[in-house]
């Protein structure tokens, strides 16, 4: 039986707006980066302001590049997952629409002209917010008919990660949106720990672990490893991420058996994990160390990041190695690597995939092997970098030493970290080049070659 | 029923689901609403009976604080770990956080934690260091927000001062509690099992080690240096911003504060003197005190300020002019300045500014007749030239010159 017809169009058009979004939340991070190495670089005008610019550049990531990736992700996978189309093109334009023109750009807008909330990972303002939620409502209505007209009972695993993530954002995005504005203080500190894990958690993991799981199995033509480990790894990883939250206060008020519940879900989910990659890795067996399909080589390397931010994660909850990174830059070096690491290169390996089997798109193999070299290498150094970076401050600051020696300390990393970040901005241009350059229906080619 | 393994697998696949939601119920019950409840109670039985609440300038100030972002280099949580306390204080507890919506904790620590900021800075320092932070931290990596100004430190706008407000009230509310409040907020803890809530309760602390303090308490000796160069790498990092390179009082920042900064070069002073300053810093000023550097540093950098006084040939007073200088002392500054010129006149602590001891330092002549002439503008030092002649003046500059005592080497007056 042949999969209906993808809506190319809509895949196409969240691919663009994903990689056009990269690039602002991109320039946005680099700016940030370099306010920190020269502070009067930049003229001091308020809309350039250190920490707006800081809200749009995590707001665009998560929002701009991750949810428009995944979007022309789930054009491409839903209709092959379920072999029925999506709900309706229709609505996917209305999508798009919000998303890019109702959610991205006005609150970009409005976070850069001082109107915003003060918490991580859910920076845009509230009646943004609203927006997100119709669009991630209108979301689930697009893709789930499709996977409960066809039944549950068989169901692949990137399946399930998809109606996991869409379903489970809907709940998490409130919470973690909307709790803090009336809890107080410590009180709204525990939910807004809860949301900031769950952001990556239940919304982000899920999509591109979807996303891995597919792109493997198309690429090499052989099934997963195990479906069993697959559906194990799927249930720990939403039984255990909502319990992960309150390891971003350890050491605080907020009750201690709340803490040391997190603290023990931190280490389980490090088990969950290696059960996954492990799962994910056997499944690419045969394909080398850098697999020749982009995509696969993607995701792969997207995989092997996902268990180290993983790993890192599980071990920087434990009280004696909080003590001593936390509030340092050893913690923006691990968002780095969930985020642009493991999410990032699991998105990229999507679009890349999706974009290979568009018989009318542009596609130029040799900008995206740049885009995966200067990625790669990018983040790399600047996850190391940071991390070395946290160790230093965090040591710093226990000697005792006055405040200002661990700011003199960071400058050569924070030089480092910029640099690194021209590597990413030029990974990302690439991409956007591979992507628009090239033979129409070149992926195709590159497809049959390596598969 | 049959019991197919097509009923099997959805049956499963239903629990699962149904335990997923549980889950993230149980997440948000557990990690979310239960701490909720138990700070609340905290909250309820730990703060004092009549806490300060934040005046309608401080609320604005925080909603600027948050547009900014400042959480994001600034946190507002002391943890309950000693190298957190040392530095910034008491740890943070549940009930002074109650009006925090959204809460400010933040989760990255470029610059310090300012949950017990206020009181810490003066106010022309808060309005330099916002205007232009490196004029007067030359080290410092924050943001410049002159959009809170117009144009000058001097004139914070509307919302300048807001923010201003808000940091200054940070910390307020239990310090205001005090000890009566500390002994409250313990017997409610009733967390004699709890080692960790008890933190909440140790001191004293020495922290906040900038905060500039009026201390009588004994000052700690500085050991002996001659590292003068690497002194003189701490001046130009730490101090040159105001006191200017040469110590001619005319760094960047010094145009924005009030007191200005002290001429260095236009004074001789002790190393005791010296000593007190750098571990008090000099209240009332915006001159911080440095307490976090090591006892070598701090001595280091006594060396290279000794090193920048340029004493000049001063005339030698005679006799009679000496005498018009001590009787114009006894009728008008010892009340203040005290019978022997060490600055514990009666009514040192009736004025805003601890009176200058001229024991430890010595003005050069012209810097000493400026200052009767002109007083110190922003200390309680006022002009005397409407009271006293131009002779006059002259003569008790002199005066107190020759109160200065100089320092046997290894004392420390």
């Amino acid at each position: 039986m042949l999969p209906p017809p993808v809506a190319t169009r809509l895949v196409r058009a969240h691919g663009l707006a994903a990689i056009a979004s990269v690039l602002v939340s991109v320039v946005f991070g680099l700016i940030v980066a370099l306010e920190l190495v020269l502070p009067d670089f930049f003229p001091s005008v308020a809309w350039l302001g250190w920490g707006r610019v800081r809200y749009a550049h995590t707001q665009g990531i998560m929002l701009g590049w991750l949810t428009n990736a995944f979007l022309a992700f789930l054009y491409h996978a839903v209709p092959i997952l379920t072999g029925r189309p999506v709900t309706s093109e229709r609505l996917g334009v209305w999508i798009f629409g919000l998303w890019n023109f109702a959610v991205m750009v006005p609150g970009w807008v409005l976070v850069l002209a001082g109107v915003s909330q003060p918490l991580e990972w859910a920076e845009f303002p509230l009646v943004i917010d609203a927006v997100v939620i119709v669009s991630l409502v209108l979301a689930a209505v697009q893709f789930l008919p499709a996977f409960f007209r066809r039944g549950i009972e068989s169901m692949y695993v990137s399946s399930w990660y998809i109606l996991g993530g869409l379903i489970f954002t809907l709940l998490a995005y409130p919470m973690g949106n909307l709790a803090p504005e009336w809890l107080p203080g410590a009180a709204g500190a525990a939910i807004s720990g809860l949301w900031i894990h769950d952001a990556v958690g239940l919304f982000v993991t899920p999509l591109a672990l979807a996303a891995i799981y597919f792109v493997i199995p198309a690429s090499t033509g052989r099934p997963v490893f195990s479906h069993f480990l697959s559906m194990l790894g799927f249930w720990l990883l939403f039984f255990l991420y909502p319990l992960n939250g309150t390891h971003h206060y350890v050491f605080s008020v907020i009750p201690m058996s709340a803490q040391l519940t997190a603290i023990v879900a931190s280490a389980v989910l490090g088990v969950s994990v290696v059960i996954v990659v492990t799962n994910l890795f056997l499944s690419m067996r045969g394909a080398g160390w850098l697999p020749r399909d982009p995509a696969l080589r993607f995701v792969s390397t997207g995989t092997l990041f996902y268990l180290i931010v993983s790993v890192q994660g599980s071990l920087q909850a434990q009280m004696t190695f909080n003590q001593a990174v936390h509030f340092s830059d050893w913690v923006v070096g691990h968002s780095h690597l969930a985020m642009l690491g493991f999410a990032t290169f699991a998105a990229a390996g999507g679009v890349v995939h999706a974009w290979q089997r568009i018989p009318e798109a542009r596609y130029n193999p040799t900008a995206i092997t740049w885009a995966y070299w200067l990625l790669v290498v990018g983040l790399v150094v600047m996850v190391a970098d940071l991390t070395a970076a946290g160790l230093v401050q965090g040591r710093l600051w226990a000697s005792g030493e006055p405040w200002v020696r661990s700011i003199e300390a960071s400058r050569w990393y924070w030089m480092v970290r910029t640099h690194a970040g021209v590597l990413v901005a030029g990974g990302f241009v690439a991409l956007l080049v591979g992507l628009i350059t090239g033979v129409r229906g070149a992926g195709m080619a590159v497809r049959s070659a390596t598969s | 029923m049959t019991t197919t393994p097509r009923f099997v697998l959805r049956t499963a696949y239903l629990v699962a689901s149904v335990a997923g939601v549980a889950f993230f119920v149980l997440s948000v019950a557990l990690l979310g609403a239960w701490p909720a409840r138990v700070l609340g109670q905290q909250t309820a039985t730990m703060a004092p009976e009549f806490p300060l609440e934040p005046t309608a300038s401080e609320r604005r100030g925080r909603t600027i604080y948050a547009r900014e972002g400042c959480a994001y280099c600034h946190t507002q949580q002391i943890r309950y770990l000693h190298t957190d306390m040392e530095r910034f204080g008491r740890p943070t507890l549940a009930w002074e956080t109650r009006r925090d919506s959204p809460h400010m904790w933040g989760t990255r620590r470029i610059g310090p934690d300012l949950s017990r900021a206020g009181g810490t800075r003066s106010l022309d320092w808060q309005h330099a260091h916002l205007f232009d932070p490196r004029s007067v931290v030359p080290l410092s990596v924050m943001p410049a927000y002159p959009w809170l100004f117009d144009g000058t430190p001097m004139q914070p706008t509307q919302e300048g001062r807001d923010l201003v407000a808000y940091l200054e009230s940070l910390g307020r509310a239990r310090a205001l509690a005090g000890q009566e409040g500390e002994a409250k907020a313990q017997e409610a803890c009733q967390c004699p099992d709890d080692a960790m809530l008890r933190m909440a309760f140790e001191g004293p602390l020495n922290a906040h080690p900038a905060q500039a303090r009026r201390d009588q308490s004994i000052v700690p000796a500085l050991p002996a240096s001659t590292d003068i160069s690497g002194g003189q790498q701490l001046y130009a990092r730490h101090c040159a911003s105001c006191h200017g390179e040469t110590g001619a009082g005319d760094g960047p920042g010094a145009r924005f504060l009030t007191p200005a900064p002290t001429r260095l070069a236009e004074h001789e002073y002790s190393t005791g003197r010296l000593a007190q300053v750098l571990w008090n810093g000099v209240a009332g000023t915006a001159m911080p005190a440095w307490r976090d550097h090591r006892p070598e540093e701090r001595a280091a950098l006594a060396r290279a300020v000794q090193a920048l006084s340029r004493p000049r040939p001063e005339p030698t007073p005679t006799p009679e002019l000496l005498e018009t200088g001590e009787s114009v002392f006894r009728t008008h500054c010892v009340q203040c300045h005290g019978e022997s010129g060490d600055g514990q006149g009666f009514a040192r602590d009736a004025v805003a500014m601890a009176p200058a001891s001229f024991i430890g330092q010595r003005p050069t002549l012209a810097e000493a007749v400026r200052a009767v002439r002109d007083g110190v503008p922003g200390s309680p030092m006022a002009p005397w030239t409407p009271r006293l002649t131009a002779g006059e003046i002259l003569s008790v500059a002199h005066y107190v010159r020759s109160l200065y005592r100089t320092p046997v080497s290894g004392a420390q007056p």
